[in-house]
């Protein structure tokens, strides 16, 4: 079977001041359907630059990104828009919600650029929203929401148009530790329902909750290994 | 095919839902933005507006003075510099000589006017007096509401004798009926024989503030400045059958006059002859002068608002870059992007077109009911100011959208 994620030495460099600098210098790995990774490191390691490029959000310098068997080199523009759409659910640090607009309406927005009609919309927006426990906040606003509710809403959205996989950028980076553990839970459920989920964190507690650990270290990978005493946040 | 066609449709849909949603959100700067197209459009609406008003009073003038007339007046014609000796005549005689001698005539109204100084019942005005001949009423289509208009047994005999207009009357008697009393004009005791029909205004002038009295009377009792001649007379009216008749006439009336006092070839004729045809061409091409320029000018503030439009746009585009970041991780396209910040700007502009639309047809009503001024705003104009504002957003928010929807969705989302 073919890996969701596939690269082959890939590179991606920043000019800045004149100089060149290699944020990602040469990463070769592979991620399989199912896997829940966590990819640690400090900040200026690369991490978040390879995290951007498997989310079809930046583009590669050089090497090969294949994505659930799709080479993404010279896609367009239209084309990586798609691919976010319909393969990849972003989740972010800060939630990332449109302010004043309804918990449902804010998980629709993906469902918006796949086409779908209104109903067929707050269909799917509800049954994610109610599925992640948040049925009684349909129509409240991201400022009516604890930061966990937030980031909840957030996964639904992430969610809502079945992708392959979840990227989860520093997830919990704005959450105290209570909260965090319970959303770790929920990606650790999503996860034993099947679903690839990509995380990257800087906290060594947090890439405990995850199979797999890749460390980055000045754009390459320096480590790479299953987790050798796996937290589970199930009570 | 048809399931794609629904798509883009159903898109557009959303993104007007999605622009109304983000001018809620800033709604006093929505407004701000607003004001400029809907001033825009009001002016540019009103200037119209005003613009074909003037050429329905133009004509509804011009129809007053009568039609197929020619117009005698004592000026030198020239196109060139006039010279000080070329000293202008015009007499009763002339006036009979082209009565007699052009084809085509119907009636023929010598006049004299002047300034005067009106008592009667203890009230005075000022206005002006016309001496006419009882043809006045046949050239210029005026009738008497009550009394009697001049008759020629006024004029033989010179009589102290005067028809009044509307607003001379209200000024002098009120309510009270004039017919019968006494008006002293400049002292002299004249009998009020007759009220004029009311001819309403054009231009601004009010086509009732005037007086009627017989063409000898005033020579011999009213005239300030005696006239050169014992039947000299400062303009007449020739009203003819039909237009062919009255472009012949005018030319006929030139010659004879030009006989009359010997202009010799290559001379200036001492006396202008215009026609109510001419003058309708006239005033016709300076009313559409008078409607462009407003419509230049008007134009401006259109201009303005628009400017103000992109400006809102761009200032929205940078502090919504995060969002259009986040839009494009959830798999908003460039299309997409750029359709919301379109729509946003045209239903800017068509929400401000449809106000300045209104507030225009608020203020052709007051023109109408407070200076008698018709300002018609015809359905075509109303839709093409609408459809106009449309335009200007799509215009002046294309700039600002195209760049929004050209960020790279990275840089985008990392902005703050």
């Amino acid at each position: 079977m073919i890996p969701l994620l596939e690269t082959h030495a890939l590179i991606k460099d920043y000019v800045i001041g004149g100089e060149v600098l290699h944020a990602v210098n040469g990463v070769s790995l592979a991620i399989q359907r199912g896997e829940f990774v966590a990819i640690m490191g400090a900040s200026g390691s690369g991490k978040s630059t390879f995290m951007n490029m498997i989310g079809c959000l930046d583009t590669p310098t050089s090497g090969t990104l294949l994505l659930d068997g799709i080479d993404t080199k010279g896609l367009s523009s239209d084309e990586l828009a798609e691919i976010r759409n319909r393969k990849i659910g972003f989740v972010f640090q800060q939630f990332n919600l449109l302010p004043r607009t309804s918990a449902l309406d804010n998980v629709a927005v993906p469902l918006i650029y796949a086409g779908l009609d209104r109903v067929e919309r707050a269909r799917r927006a509800k049954a994610k929203l109610e599925a992640l426990g948040l049925g009684d906040r349909l129509a409240n606003s991201p400022a009516k929401l604890s930061g966990g509710q937030q980031q909840r809403v957030a996964i639904a959205r992430a969610l809502v148009t079945e992708p392959l996989m979840l990227l989860a950028d520093e997830p919990t980076g704005a959450l105290d530790t209570q909260t965090s553990n319970d959303i770790m839970g929920i990606f650790q459920a999503l996860n034993d329902q099947g679903i690839t989920i990509i995380l990257v964190t800087h906290e060594p507690d947090i890439a405990e909750y995850a199979e797999r650990r890749i460390l980055f270290r000045d754009g390459k990978v320096i480590e790479d290994g299953p987790v050798a005493k796996r937290r589970s946040a199930a009570p | 095919m048809i399931q794609r066609a629904w798509r883009n449709l159903a898109g557009w849909g959303i993104n007007v839902a999605i622009a109304l949603t983000a001018l809620r959100v800033n709604l006093m700067r929505s407004i701000l933005t607003t004001l400029g197209v809907m001033i825009g459009v009001f002016s540019v609406i009103l200037a119209v507006a005003i613009g074909a008003g003037a050429q329905v009073s133009v004509t509804e003038s011009i129809g007053a003075l009568g039609a197929n007339m020619a117009i005698v007046v004592p000026q030198p014609d020239s196109d060139g510099p006039r010279q000080t000796t070329d000293r202008g005549r015009l007499t009763e005689r002339d006036i009979k000589a082209i009565a007699k001698q052009v084809p085509g005539i119907i009636a023929t109204a010598p006049q004299l006017r002047t300034r005067v100084q009106l008592v009667a019942s203890g009230r005075n005005a000022t206005t002006e007096v016309i001496g006419v001949t009882p043809d006045y009423a046949v050239v210029s289509n005026v009738n008497t509401d009550e009394g009697r208009f001049i008759e020629q047994g006024d004029v033989n005999a010179s009589s102290r004798v005067a028809v009044i207009g509307e607003t001379v009357a209200t000024k002098l008697f009120g309510t009270y009926d004039p017919v019968g009393e006494t008006v002293r004009i400049n002292r002299v005791p004249f009998k009020i024989i007759g009220l004029l029909e009311s001819k309403g205004s054009s231009f601004g002038n009010d086509n009732d503030d005037l007086v009627v009295v017989p063409l000898g009377t005033l020579r011999q009792r009213l005239l300030d400045t005696p006239a050169q001649g014992p039947d000299d007379i400062h303009i007449a009216f020739v009203g003819f059958d039909d237009e062919p008749s009255l472009i012949a006439g005018q030319k006929a009336i030139k010659k004879l006059l030009r006989e009359r006092y010997r202009v010799a070839k290559g001379k200036i004729n001492p006396f202008t002859v215009r026609t109510t045809t001419e003058i309708a061409e006239v005033t016709g091409q300076a009313t559409q002068i008078f409607q462009a320029l407003l419509v230049a000018i008007a134009s401006i503030s259109l201009l303005v608002g628009g400017i103000g439009i992109m400006n809102i746009m761009l200032v929205s585009v940078t502090e919504r870059t995060r969002e259009i970041g986040l839009r494009m991780a959830l798999g908003a396209k460039r299309a997409d992007i750029r359709n919301q910040f379109l729509v946003e700007a045209a239903v800017l502009c068509v929400i401000g077109g449809g106000i300045g639309l209104a507030l225009a047809k608020v203020a052709a009503l007051a023109f109408v009911a407070y200076a008698d001024f018709p300002a018609p705003i015809g359905f075509g104009v109303a839709v093409g100011a609408i459809l106009f504002s449309a335009i200007i957003g799509l215009a002046f928010g294309g700039w600002p959208a195209i760049r929004a929807s050209r960020l790279s969705p990275i840089e985008a989302l990392r902005s703050e």
